[in-house]
């Protein structure tokens, strides 16, 4: 074929006609593969790089998919990482107590900062009974309280209500809830005591059943 | 002789000359011009609306008290007439077109053609006009309001047999790769645009699962539509201009077109790096980006003949194929997520597509319009200097906008990351880039005004005075000589 | 490629396979993802929007401003996000769920609005967003057919805007926000992310969980320094990748 003397971009002209270009490449499909003297080198290559490719694709995915989790936004995660491991990492309870406190009952009598009522209600911020026997603020928790109470030397004579899931109580927390809320009220406002173990709690609750209301004479004669 | 085969053995030159001008060309020119000049038209209109959000970006203010014209809704009309008026007209001439001449028999089912095409257009001015007051949807490439998306699938649809019909009653048995990409992306736009309408708009997945279908849905729309159609008309006009046998077609064209088909819309999640969806499903995007890099390698072997191609179509599709490879390449980098967090959410994003939609698709249709239009009226373009203009502008203002918006881009990912880097100082510093965008519009604008003015000259001129034999004999001639 | 119909079928296997894989799978995954129930808050999040703030949503979406603002916060250790202030943690899947209409956007010539309304320390107001959409700034357009402005017949509205400066409108007559001007302000200040989901956490890696586990001492320490002590382990190992 000789190269077009001058183009005219006005008109671009065809090198060939369209039956003579199919005719030309439908040989060359037709063609046995032993007719072709380059066919050995090239495809060669060429199916080497395609293999790279995807294997390259495959190892990735494998890395990088997070095992498909639908939880899992970051490509790095673990199986059963993503969610999982931060559901398993237990939420403080110091901010979950806070919550229940605040939200729930407590802030309404006891006030968002532990102050109490003077005269009604016993204040927490500060308080012996608060920051004292595990025993005995469990059960008051668990089952309420009834009857005169001295708290930082001032007398007390008012109801608190059962908060844990036991016969007349109007709240059903779990046990879990009851720890997280005295956790935090033993170290809010300055209180600084132990923190109470959900296990505890479940403890006491299992050992008392269904009690009544703690009187505070009753509670003093507890560890 | 064992070797294949480098050049097509010439034809008898009185087959050649029957063989270019046809009853084919002829039969079909009324619908086929009618769907090119309609894509021209949009071209034009999308480059003005486009030259209006590029001016946006860098002074806010301008033409805000415009409700129709927010920047959002400007980007949207912007995309819009340029996705489905230029590419999606201009498209479905040149698949139709390519499946006549290769399936060596008039086309049928024109009539259907002419009304697919006048109510896809309808459907698309209707879209237009409902961005405008409000009506789009938020799915990038696909913010055509609900009601004109079923008028779209049924005008495609009806547009499309012609094509099957064309294909299905081949006068061959065999078949060229440039009708396998034709016929995949006439038969498979109607089920790519009914199954992201059905997810998306008439029974929505839940949250972040619309960005998973949308992302799908336009990469689809770039893997299964437009890409296809692009590549048709270069597996069409690389042999046909340069006279060559594509080299390594044998074994490989096949499994590039099936790569394309079979990997290229797993690339969809690469957008959603870091976003609220699992991670998994951009993981699997970068795998898929990577594998796809085969296709773009089978081809540079089959087409590199391209390189050095003479005559305005071969020109463009050399540099059409040039930028469809790079966007490629750049696409695969891009996905990675060291590379992503760069540039992600800059302009970055804005400029790859403009080096798939204009780069590469755009040019390749620039390639085949110039060589159809003559085919189809008979007579050459009237104006060499209009055609010369055309090239020269809308490659020079090609390449402004991608250098600006990249070199724009790479600064913005770097003062993304840097927390301390406020908004004003970011834009500030993207100012000088967005003022060479908005001039590279303007560029690309009168480029295709050119093309525009000679297109429809060349159509008046056909139409006023029907060709006279011996020029419209001449065309025919000169191809016959040529080969 | 004799075969035609083989031929369109596989053409039509090959996108109805990624349909299925990426659409459907994901579907699979995430379609009937359910609020998060916290049993200490004694309810579940996400909360859902007021009607109001959902009709504002469309006006964001039909105005087109996801072209340059995003709703989605990344990871600690992937990108600036969290430490421009526009929230404390990812975004993740279930933030989403209630939203008709998610604006995930793409593109940032603007600052991420995931947590407008919970901006530590001073999140805007409706007056601030008003005035905004109303006199625009230096890099933000002015949407002022989003207002009516209108004489002022005896008492001047409780609606209309506080402006100053050359924004303001003549003695005698006053600025008041259409009702898409006031569901979208109403949209924007309903996003919050502040509720913290367990699979939006950062992860922890092993030899992070090797130090005395937190659990084990759970109320010992304020928590407050552990979670912005997870992301610098997992911030070093995604260095460590690039």
């Amino acid at each position: 074929m000789s190269a077009p003397v001058k183009s005219d971009p006005r008109l671009d002209r065809a090198a060939v006609s369209d039956d003579a270009l199919l005719d030309a490449h439908e040989q060359l499909l037709g063609r046995q593969p032993d007719d072709q003297a380059h066919y050995r080198l090239l495809p060669l290559n060429l199916l080497f790089i395609f293999s790279g490719l995807i294997f390259f694709g495959g190892t990735y995915l494998n890395r990088y998919s997070a095992h498909f989790d639908p939880r899992a936004y970051n490509e790095e995660v673990a199986p059963g990482q993503a969610g999982a491991a931060a559901a398993a990492a237990p939420a403080d309870p110091v901010a979950v107590g806070k919550k229940l406190f605040n939200n729930a009952a407590c802030n309404t009598c006891h006030q968002s900062t532990g102050l109490g009522t003077p005269g009604a209600i016993p204040p927490l911020a500060g308080s012996e009974w608060a920051q004292g026997s595990e025993e005995r603020v469990i059960r008051i928790v668990l089952y309420g309280l009834q009857g005169p109470i001295t708290v930082k030397g001032a007398q007390f004579n008012s109801a608190m209500p059962a908060f844990g899931k036991v016969a007349g109580g109007g709240f059903n927390w779990s046990d879990d809830k009851i720890a997280a809320v005295l956790t935090y009220v033993r170290q809010e406002w300055g209180n600084s005591a132990p923190p109470i173990a959900k296990e505890k709690v479940a403890e006491i609750h299992a050992k008392e059943g269904d009690h009544k209301p703690w009187a505070p004479a009753e509670l003093e004669k507890l560890p | 002789m064992t070797t294949a085969p480098t050049h097509v053995s010439p034809a008898p030159a009185a087959r050649a000359a029957s063989a270019e001008v046809t009853a084919i060309d002829t039969t079909a020119r009324g619908p086929l011009l009618f769907l090119l000049g309609s894509g021209i038209v949009w071209l034009v209109v999308s480059g003005v609306l486009a030259l209006i959000t590029s001016i946006q970006l860098h002074s806010p203010h301008f033409l805000e008290d415009c409700s129709c014209l927010t920047f959002g809704r400007a980007q949207a009309l912007a995309q819009t007439a340029f996705v489905y008026g230029w590419l999606g007209n201009a498209g479905a001439a040149i698949a139709l077109w390519l499946l006549g001449r290769l399936g060596g028999a008039p086309l049928r089912a024109l009539n259907w053609v002419l009304v697919g095409a006048l109510f896809w257009n309808a459907g698309v001015t209707a879209g237009l006009v409902g961005i405008g007051v409000g009506d789009m949807t938020s799915f990038s490439l696909l913010q055509l309001p609900r009601y004109v998306q079923p008028l779209l699938l049924f005008a495609w649809a009806a547009m499309a047999i012609a094509g099957v019909l064309a294909w299905s009653g081949r006068h061959r048995d065999h078949t060229f790769a440039s009708q396998w990409y034709a016929v995949g992306a006439l038969f498979l736009f109607p089920w790519l645009l009914s199954a992201a309408q059905v997810v998306l708009i008439w029974a929505p997945v839940r949250g972040t699962l619309q960005a998973v279908a949308a992302n799908w849905f336009a990469q689809s729309l770039w893997s299964l539509w437009l890409a296809p159609i692009a590549l048709a008309a270069a597996y069409y006009l690389v042999p046909k201009v340069s006279g060559r046998v594509l080299p390594s077609y044998r074994l490989f064209a096949a499994l590039g077109f099936w790569t394309l088909i079979v990997i290229g819309p797993w690339t969809a999640g690469r957008h959603l790096i870091g976003g609220p969806v699992p991670a998994w499903i951009a993981t699997i995007a970068v795998a898929a980006s990577v594998a796809l890099l085969f296709h773009y390698l089978v081809l540079v072997l089959n087409l590199r003949v391209a390189v050095g191609a003479g005559g305005t179509a071969g020109k463009f599709v050399t540099f059409g194929l040039g930028a469809y490879v790079l966007g490629g390449v750049l696409d695969a980098l891009t996905s990675f997520r060291g590379v992503a967090v760069e540039t992600q959410f800059t302009v970055i994003d804005p400029a790859l597509e403009q080096l798939a939609l204009y780069g590469a698709i755009s040019m390749l249709f620039f390639g085949a319009i110039y060589f159809m239009v003559p085919r189809l009226t008979g007579r050459a373009w009237t104006s060499s200097g209009l055609t010369l203009g055309h090239r020269f502008l809308v490659k020079i203002g090609l390449v402004i906008l991608l250098v600006s918006l990249g070199v724009g881009g790479w600064t913005q990912g770097v003062d993304l990351l840097n927390a301390k880097t406020g908004f004003a100082d970011i834009l500030g510093h993207l100012n000088l880039c967005l003022l060479a965008a908005s001039a590279a519009q303007l560029v690309l604008l009168a480029g295709n005004l050119l093309l525009a003015v000679n297109f429809f000259q060349s159509i008046c001129v056909w139409s006023a005075a029907p060709a006279p034999a011996e020029n419209y004999l001449e065309a025919a001639a000169v191809e016959a000589r040529v080969s | 490629m004799r075969n035609g119909p083989l031929f369109l079928l596989g053409l039509f296997a090959a996108l109805t396979l990624s349909w299925a894989g990426i659409v459907l799978g994901s579907n699979a995954q995430l379609g009937s993802l359910a609020p998060y129930y916290d049993d200490a808050e004694g309810q579940s999040f996400p909360l859902r929007a007021p009607g109001i703030a959902n009709r504002g949503q469309l006006v964001y979406a039909d105005l087109g401003c996801a072209a340059c603002h995003t709703q989605q916060v990344r990871r600690p250790d992937f990108g600036s996000d969290q430490a421009r202030g526009w929230g404390d943690r990812q975004s993740v899947a279930r933030d989403y769920i209630f939203q008709s209409r998610p604006q995930l956007g793409a593109s940032r010539f603007g600052p991420d609005l995931t947590n407008l309304a919970g901006r530590k320390p001073s999140a805007p107001d409706a007056d601030d967003l008003m005035n905004l959409l109303y006199a625009g700034s230096e890099r933000h357009p002015a949407y002022k057919f989003l207002f009516t402005e209108r004489a002022i017949a005896g008492e001047p509205a409780s609606i209309a805007l506080k402006l100053t400066g050359n924004a303001a409108p003549d003695a005698g007559r006053e600025v008041i926000p259409t009702e898409r001007a006031q569901s979208l302000v109403a949209y924007l200040l309903s996003l919050n992310n502040g509720y913290d989901y367990p699979e939006a956490r950062p992860i922890v890696n092993p030899e992070a969980e090797k130090k005395p586990a937190p659990a084990a001492a759970p109320a010992t320490e304020k928590k407050e320094n552990a979670p912005a002590a997870t992301p610098a382990p997992a911030a070093q190992k995604a260095e460590g990748k690039k």
